[in-house]
């Protein structure tokens, strides 16, 4: 996240002589002015403070992209984190941080318990994020269905090969109902229903949109055209459709409308001079690849990954990612993340220290006698 | 379903506006137990309805700002509630309700409409959790930076800031060990669901701004424990800070292509 240091084992030699630096400067002058106010929240201010203006820099400016003049690119900004005031103030954030879980340390008192969590929580947090960041790998894999693939490509766009080689068995999208709105003719655009909803989801058969009462007489999840009418067929680029019945001051109209596909057009039901019916594109409830994982090793596995429920083998965890949205359900293509982090349970360590400080907080509030006791 | 919304929300805005004057106009231990009743019938209409909707979209009621302002009426209105039950500060509930109807009143002139679906990397078991204890935390520190406008304009003499100011400490503390959870969930919810626990992200950049201006204001106040003023303008700064991210997070132009703003 901030400090860019070499891959390992260099980083955990830093690390290191970083820890055995602090420890040993800590010891020795422990009782010199400058370690007493390193410990203090005289200095623990403004370091926050600072790092605050710059996130807060970080907050209005676009991050990422190409800077669009001279003096944004001269200061960074628009690569914050890359710059050097982030990143030295985050390593003085983390001597402070440091030197005062040390000094709260020695002597030990369970008194100190939460101040210790919170703080070296937060400690931990930034030193392995920074030395950790260089040996993350985050990689994209384009999987197509009965394809083998072993090379996946980095954030730079460097082509990478990999100790594991995934097959795409199947890729799968659940989708909901897709939803009808009423568009105006002249302009092709949705109409604002103020105050009542503008889109319905087809999951009845009665509904009621802009005063038009709505039947659905039959709704076919994967349809195509013959003729006038749709039937049920299930080949790639078939769409759902359905058969409606419109009603309006004694009017009523009825006919067929589609949400279309990257094969076929969409159909509108057109009700009067201004308004027509439209069904948007269904929406994926859960999208999901069935994989086919060899490693190196020799271990073959089947597994089924979707969003939120990554797979992890050897180090890596296998994300879903994406697919390709055009061709929708029809899709062929599995976009899948690779993510290689070996110092993420040191991070959780420290995220899960920061909790049980944070639930000291809750328990205890704030301290008194000036913070010595307790928390902070 | 949000069509019945107007009738929930008039008769918890006439509960907690009853509630509030009782409150303000009487001193005597009945009224105020009333009082107390009514804020919290004001409170249970309103879980009712949140009820009946989220069985109605079938999802969480969580992802359109709309639903995060009635949880964040209840929650204030609740804490007023309880702060009043636990400190006796009658101005505190009767502020935590004002507010609490300003958010219902928002969402009677936005009204809302509902959408059933719920995009896949929303489903995940820390989407309830993430959000409530956010919500919760805003609600928190809403009614600490309520003390702090107290403080600053009607409270002119140290003396009679002096009370309320270890008040403001109390809900910062709960509320900022809330927003830590919060960012922390966040954080292992990120790597579940897109690889990274941390990417900057400008709702991920504005939720620790926040947390850092939070941060802030507890070490100001070891530093500089009798300058109540300028604590309490640091405080109703981080509020200020704490709208942004909430809601004004989806109008900054380094926002476009969030990954997570909420819907309108």
């Amino acid at each position: 996240m901030v400090l860019r240091v070499a891959a390992f084992p260099w980083n955990l030699v830093a690390g290191l002589v970083f820890l055995a630096l602090l420890i040993s400067a800590f010891v020795l002058w422990q009782k010199h002015q400058v370690m007493k106010w390193l410990g203090g929240v005289k200095a623990a201010l403004p370091a926050i403070l600072g790092f605050t203006f710059l996130v807060l820099l970080m907050g209005f400016v676009k991050q990422d992209v190409e800077p669009k003049s001279a003096l944004v690119k001269l200061l960074g900004l628009t690569h914050l984190v890359k710059t050097w005031p982030f990143i030295l103030i985050n390593l003085y954030l983390m001597i402070l941080l440091g030197v005062v879980t040390l000094k709260r340390l020695t002597p030990f008192s369970l008194k100190n318990a939460g101040f210790f969590l919170n703080h070296f929580g937060l400690f931990l947090v930034l030193f392995s994020t920074a030395l950790g960041s260089s040996d993350m790998q985050r990689l994209r894999m384009n999987c197509y269905e009965d394809q083998t693939e072993w090379r996946a490509v980095d954030t730079s766009g460097k082509t990478v090969e990999l100790p594991i080689a995934i097959k795409l068995l199947n890729f799968n999208i659940d989708e909901f109902r897709p939803k009808v709105t009423i568009i105006d003719n002249k302009t092709g655009q949705i109409e604002l229903n103020k105050g009542k909803n503008q889109f319905e989801l087809l999951d009845r058969n009665a509904l009621d949109l802009f005063g038009y009462q709505i039947e659905v007489e039959q709704f076919l999840e994967s349809s195509g055209k013959v003729g006038d009418a749709y039937f049920p067929v299930n080949e790639p680029g078939s769409a759902p459709s359905a058969k409606v019945k419109v009603t309006k001051d004694g009017t009523e109209i009825s006919g067929w409308v589609c949400s279309g596909s990257y094969v076929n057009q969409p159909e509108a039901l057109k009700l009067n001079e201004t308004h027509s019916l439209v069904m948007l594109p269904a929406e994926p409830r859960k999208f999901s690849s069935e994989l086919n994982i060899n490693t190196k090793s020799g271990k073959n596995i089947v597994t089924t990954i979707e969003v939120n429920r990554p797979y992890k083998i050897e180090g890596w965890t296998i994300y879903q990612l994406s697919y390709n949205t055009e061709m929708g359900r029809w899709s062929n293509l599995s976009v899948l993340e690779l993510v290689r982090d070996p110092w993420l349970p040191v991070v959780y360590f420290g995220i899960f220290l920061m909790m049980a400080g944070a639930a000291f907080l809750f328990i205890t509030g704030k301290p008194k006698n000036g913070g010595t006791e307790h928390v902070a | 379903m949000w069509l019945d919304f107007p009738i929930y929300a008039s008769v918890a805005i006439l509960c907690w506006l009853a509630a509030s004057g009782l409150f303000l106009s009487s001193g005597k231990k009945l009224m105020n137990q009333m009082a107390a009743g009514l804020s919290f019938a004001g409170t249970a209409f309103l879980l009712v309805f949140i009820t009946i909707l989220w069985l109605h979209i079938q999802r969480p009621p969580m992802r359109t700002l709309g639903e995060t302002r009635l949880w964040y009426a209840i929650f204030l209105s609740g804490i007023g509630l309880v702060s009043y039950l636990r400190w006796k500060y009658k101005w505190l509930v009767s502020y935590s309700l004002g507010l609490a109807i300003v958010f219902l009143i928002i969402n009677l002139q936005h009204p809302e409409t509902y959408d059933k679906t719920l995009m896949p990397a929303l489903q995940s078991s820390w989407f309830i959790p993430h959000v409530i204890v956010y919500i919760f935390a805003y609600a928190m520190l809403g009614a600490s930076s309520l003390v702090a406008l107290r403080n600053l304009f009607f409270a002119p003499t140290e003396k009679i800031v002096k009370g309320p100011i270890q008040m403001a400490d109390n809900l910062v503390y709960l509320g900022f060990s809330f927003l830590t959870f919060g960012l922390l969930f966040g954080a292992l919810w990120a790597k579940e669901a897109w690889g990274h626990y941390w990417t900057w992200d400008p709702k991920e950049t504005w939720a620790f701004i926040t947390w850092m201006f939070y941060l802030v204001y507890i070490h100001y106040r070891f530093r500089h424990p009798s300058e109540h003023k300028r604590a309490m303008t640091i405080l109703a700064v981080s509020f200020a800070i704490l709208l942004i991210c909430w809601f004004g997070v989806n109008y900054l132009p380094s926002a476009q292509n969030s990954v997570h703003i909420y819907s309108e």
